[in-house]
């Protein structure tokens, strides 16, 4: 064996995971290395991890998962850490299971318009794969350049298309899973659709790494729409805005996309690197997409165009090329990021409201800013009402990272208050664990625990995510009972 | 793991550090307020796409760079590993929405490691008979240019690689000496005494010329077909004879010291022209650089920024100034690589193209991810053989079959894709740029000649 190849580590679990994976090329247990992996794309909370393992197959995985299970050590899954609520963040000094290593495409079929990909496939590529032959995979996070789609299916995410194509568990078609306890389990074989029995698959997808590691998926791709365009609108008033999305929807046109941004979400993504040079001092642009057969696409995006009008809009316009529309896109795409050329640090949050209450929730989340002290951009997929207020903030001064965070609970207190709830796609990972709370009673939470305990018994998959911190009843019981078990 | 006694072999001055930084010129704080950990740089990065490790990555890197200036990390040999494994192509400034300098970070950070602790050993050895005893003296570089060509026409290669006396060498060192190209006499020697290189025709302008370290050795007829293209368009031609190396590969490895030195020179070299260009992407990155070596001399500062002004790349150049196309078919498909510090470095990625496409008969095809780093940079093949080998393999596997030639703008590169193009049994040949245009002009001159 090479030097570099051998783990010097005199910890007999390092050396046993070592073993699993094929040697310190596999494995990370040293605190410099581990540093990088105390958080992911949600930053307020960091813990180090025991260690990190690398599995190149589904067998690995079960061994990796076996050996976790009857050693008592805590485990997660992470694929390429862009998550935003801290679903791979090791809050117990977990064994991370790194999927980047599984990241195969498989297998595409076409004629029954499917593939199977391991899970730390990226998004894009899934796309950028089969965009020749004239298919793409629809979910499309912003993130989409570089999160897995194992990681996507966890957090069951959205992105900006998903309004008229649906998030990621409308294009799952199988899963296979390794359990807590290490057996391997396929869901929804064959990728048929509507399997009979209960849905499982849409149990796992969303489950945010708390039910199993999933290490092969068979996804839905789709047919690339013949025609498509872009519009691009200015409006001096939110109100104007706002209303001009609803309108858009009763008029019975269902666009692909709908995307908004408020003023301080424009100042971001100005100043970052795809300025498209939208005006300061507007307080939205609206984005709006189209796309299906090529023959009805003028005459929608004449319909958006004469609604747009009528609401006081200040400028609309649909892309006069394939580069312009790339690069609002862009521009709008990689509209978190670019937060940090405005801010140090950004918490970003995740509410959904009902779309007429959009004016009433951004002057709440306003007041939220300004007696906080807090600036707050809000990005917003406003077609489905999905809105992400970012908390801009700088984690260097003391006690912001706190007023951020409290900042961002109001913000979806507000959220839960107009009758929307806490998370669109995002997930609830650590940072709106108590904001469950929000939208579920103490026996609503107890009652989706039990289902965990069904998967994971012990509590030993990604502990401490998902659901608020035991209350009283019944989650105090069951913790003391995983406890007196363990 | 702390910091070995034996590494510290520099006492920390007393300057107010941040953190874990004890050195002075640590990495500047502003350049990762900016990351807010997204991960839009992960795919980017080539390290990263071998390993998938995050501590690999930039978005890792920047995380352990902050972690030493909270205290929460050492600058010892751990930290080092990922600091030094980057290729420091930049991909990753290009893939990141708000702009974070990573390059900047890296090489600020490999600073503070240098001087705690030194090269030493065989690794130390190396470096500084490259960094310090051969790249910034040209009568070395050129000794070193008479040896090789001497080994080459000699008849000593032949015999070295019959008898397989070259086996003694370690692969990637046999494999770089297997592409080595025809050494020929540096321009900057030949031209020595010529004080104007007169522009053909009539003088539109007057520019001096950075003929580079390894450039000059190993590739002076580019040079020599810079000089030509520059002379051809319109441009009187100056080569300072002060001038030395850039400092990009003592600042890659770490070397600021040796950097500022190197580049207060040439700031001197090059102070009476408006113009200094250079056929080098990495050096032209370099050269627009020199301010961030400065940070803590004001007057130095303003002067390198000043300087960096000055400094044009080629292709950039020839496409802002304009140049003549040439009228003869060259009939001949090739592909384009973007070096990284032409593309990711100095945004510098449709000029070249144009070039190239304007003269008649060149057929380009598209290389799929053209802009992802060849593995080359710098010496880093030299020293991270091992990740510098999987990079060109993976370039390698872009390099579309049905072409005749690589075209790019940096020696670098052309070494190392010579040596991928050896290594997988591909044909293409690799050319400059301006190589390309200089033959079509050429070729276009013989045909003249031939009827006249």
């Amino acid at each position: 064996m090479k030097a570099k190849d051998r783990v010097k580590s005199k910890d007999k679990h390092i050396l046993n995971l070592a073993d699993i994976v094929g040697g310190a090329r596999s494995i990370l247990y040293l605190k410099e290395d581990l540093v990088a992996y105390d958080c992911d794309g949600f930053t307020i909370h960091k813990h180090l991890p025991k260690a990190v393992v690398f599995p190149k197959n589904t067998q690995e995985v079960a061994e990796i998962i076996k050996y976790c299970s009857e050693n008592n050590l805590p485990f997660l899954a992470r694929g390429a850490g862009t998550g935003l609520s801290g679903g791979a963040i090791p809050l117990n000094g977990e064994i991370i299971i790194s999927m980047v290593r599984m990241k195969k495409l498989i297998s595409v079929d076409l004629e029954n318009r499917r593939a199977v990909v391991e899970p730390g496939f990226v998004n894009l590529k899934l796309t950028n794969s089969i965009s020749d032959k004239g298919y793409y995979y629809a979910p499309d996070p912003s993130s989409q350049y570089c999160c897995t789609i194992g990681g996507n299916v966890a957090e069951n995410a959205g992105g900006a298309h998903c309004l008229k194509y649906g998030v990621t568990t409308n294009h799952i078609l199988g899963l296979e899973v390794v359990m807590p306890n290490g057996d391997i389990v396929e869901i929804g074989k064959d990728g048929i659709p509507d399997a009979p029995g209960y849905d499982l698959l849409g149990l796992i997808t969303g489950s945010e790494g708390t039910l199993g590691i999933v290490t092969k998926i068979t996804v839905r791709v789709l047919k690339n729409p013949e025609g498509k365009q872009t519009v691009l609108a200015y409006f001096d008033r939110v109100e104007d805005g706002s209303q001009a999305v609803s309108d858009i929807i009763s008029a019975g046109i269902v666009p692909a996309a709908l995307e908004m941004m408020d003023k301080t979400a424009i100042e971001g993504v100005e100043a970052a690197a795809f300025p498209v040079g939208h005006p300061k001092d507007i307080e939205a642009v609206l984005l709006i997409e189209v796309d299906g057969i090529a023959a009805g696409i003028q005459e929608q995006i004449d319909q958006i165009l004469e609604v747009c009008r009528k609401r006081n809009v200040r400028e609309v316009r649909a892309a006069g090329s394939e580069e312009e529309r790339a690069r609002w896109w862009a521009n709008r795409k990689t509209g978190f990021g670019a937060m940090g050329a405005i801010s140090p640090d950004y918490l970003v949050q995740d509410g959904v409201i009902p779309r007429s209450r959009l004016p009433e929730v951004l002057s709440r989340i306003n007041q939220i800013s300004s007696e906080s002290g807090l600036r707050i951009a809000n990005i917003f997929h406003a077609g489905d009402g999905n809105l992400h207020p970012l908390v801009l903030f700088d984690a260097r001064k003391p006690g912001e990272s706190e007023k951020a965070l409290e900042a961002g609970s109001q913000c979806l207190k507000v959220c839960a208050d107009v009758g929307g709830t806490i998370t669109g796609e995002h997930g609830v990972g650590i940072e709106k664990r108590e904001e469950m709370r929000f939208v579920f009673t103490e026996e609503e939470i107890a009652a989706q625990t039990d289902i965990r305990e069904v998967f994971n018994p012990h509590n030993l998959l990604n502990a401490g995510k998902l659901f608020p911190s035991p209350g009283r009843c019944a989650e105090v019981k069951k913790e003391m009972k995983a406890q007196a078990i363990s | 793991m702390s910091v070995r006694e034996l590494d510290l072999k520099q006492e920390p001055p007393c300057t107010s550090g941040l953190g874990n930084y004890l050195w002075s010129d640590p990495p500047d704080e502003k350049k990762w307020a900016d990351c807010v950990h997204c991960g839009m740089c992960l795919e980017s990065c080539p390290t990263y796409e071998q390993t998938g490790q995050e501590q690999h990555s930039p978005r890792g890197r920047v995380h352990l760079i902050k972690s030493v200036a909270e205290g929460k990390l050492q600058v010892n040999e751990q930290f080092m590993d990922p600091v030094f494994q980057c290729l420091d192509c930049r991909a990753c400034t290009t893939a990141c929405p708000a702009d974070v300098d990573v390059g900047g970070l890296i090489e600020e950070a490999r600073g503070q490691i240098r001087q705690a602790m030194p090269l030493t050993g065989v690794k130390g050895a190396i470096s500084k008979f490259f960094l310090h005893d051969l790249f910034p003296h040209q009568n070395r570089l050129n000794t070193l240019g008479s040896l090789l060509r001497f080994y080459q026409k000699s008849g000593m290669q032949k015999a070295i690689r019959k008898t397989k006396l070259i086996n003694v060498m370690p692969q990637h060192l046999v494999d770089m000496e297997s592409i080595m190209p025809e050494v020929k006499e540096p321009v900057k020697k030949k031209y020595k005494d010529v004080k104007v290189i007169k522009a053909t025709g009539e003088t539109k302008q007057e520019v001096a010329m950075l003929t580079g370290c390894v450039m000059d050795v190993m590739f002076s007829d580019i040079n020599e077909s810079t000089i030509n293209v520059l002379t051809r368009n319109g441009n009187d031609v100056i080569i300072p004879q002060n001038q030395t190396c850039c400092g990009a590969l003592h600042v890659h490895a770490g070397d600021r010291d040796m950097g500022r030195k190197l580049a207060k020179q040439n700031m001197e070299a090059f102070k009476d022209f408006d113009k200094v260009i250079v056929n080098a992407a990495g050096c032209g990155c370099m050269m627009k650089e020199y301010a961030e070596l400065f940070k803590e001399d004001p007057e130095m500062h303003a002067k390198a920024e000043e300087f960096s002004e000055k400094v044009e790349d080629i292709s950039k150049f020839l496409h802002e100034t304009g140049y003549e196309k040439p009228k003869v078919e060259m009939n001949t498909r090739i592909t384009y690589h973007d070096a990284c510090h032409l593309a990711h470095g100095q945004g510098i990625r449709q000029q070249p193209r144009d070039i190239l496409l304007d003269i008649p008969g060149v057929d380009m095809v598209h290389m799929p991810n053209s802009d992802r780093c060849c593995g080359s940079a710098g010496i880093y093949n030299i020293t991270n053989p091992e990740m510098a080998n999987a990079v060109l393999e993976s370039k390698m596997e872009n390099v579309p079959d049905d072409v005749e030639m690589i075209s790019m703008g940096n020696p670098g590169c052309m070494l190392q894709m010579a040596m991928g193009v050896q290594k997988y049994g591909r044909n293409q040949k690799i050319v400059h740029t301006v190589q390309l245009l200089d033959w079509a002009y050429q070729k276009e001159d013989l045909i003249r000649e031939g009827e006249e």
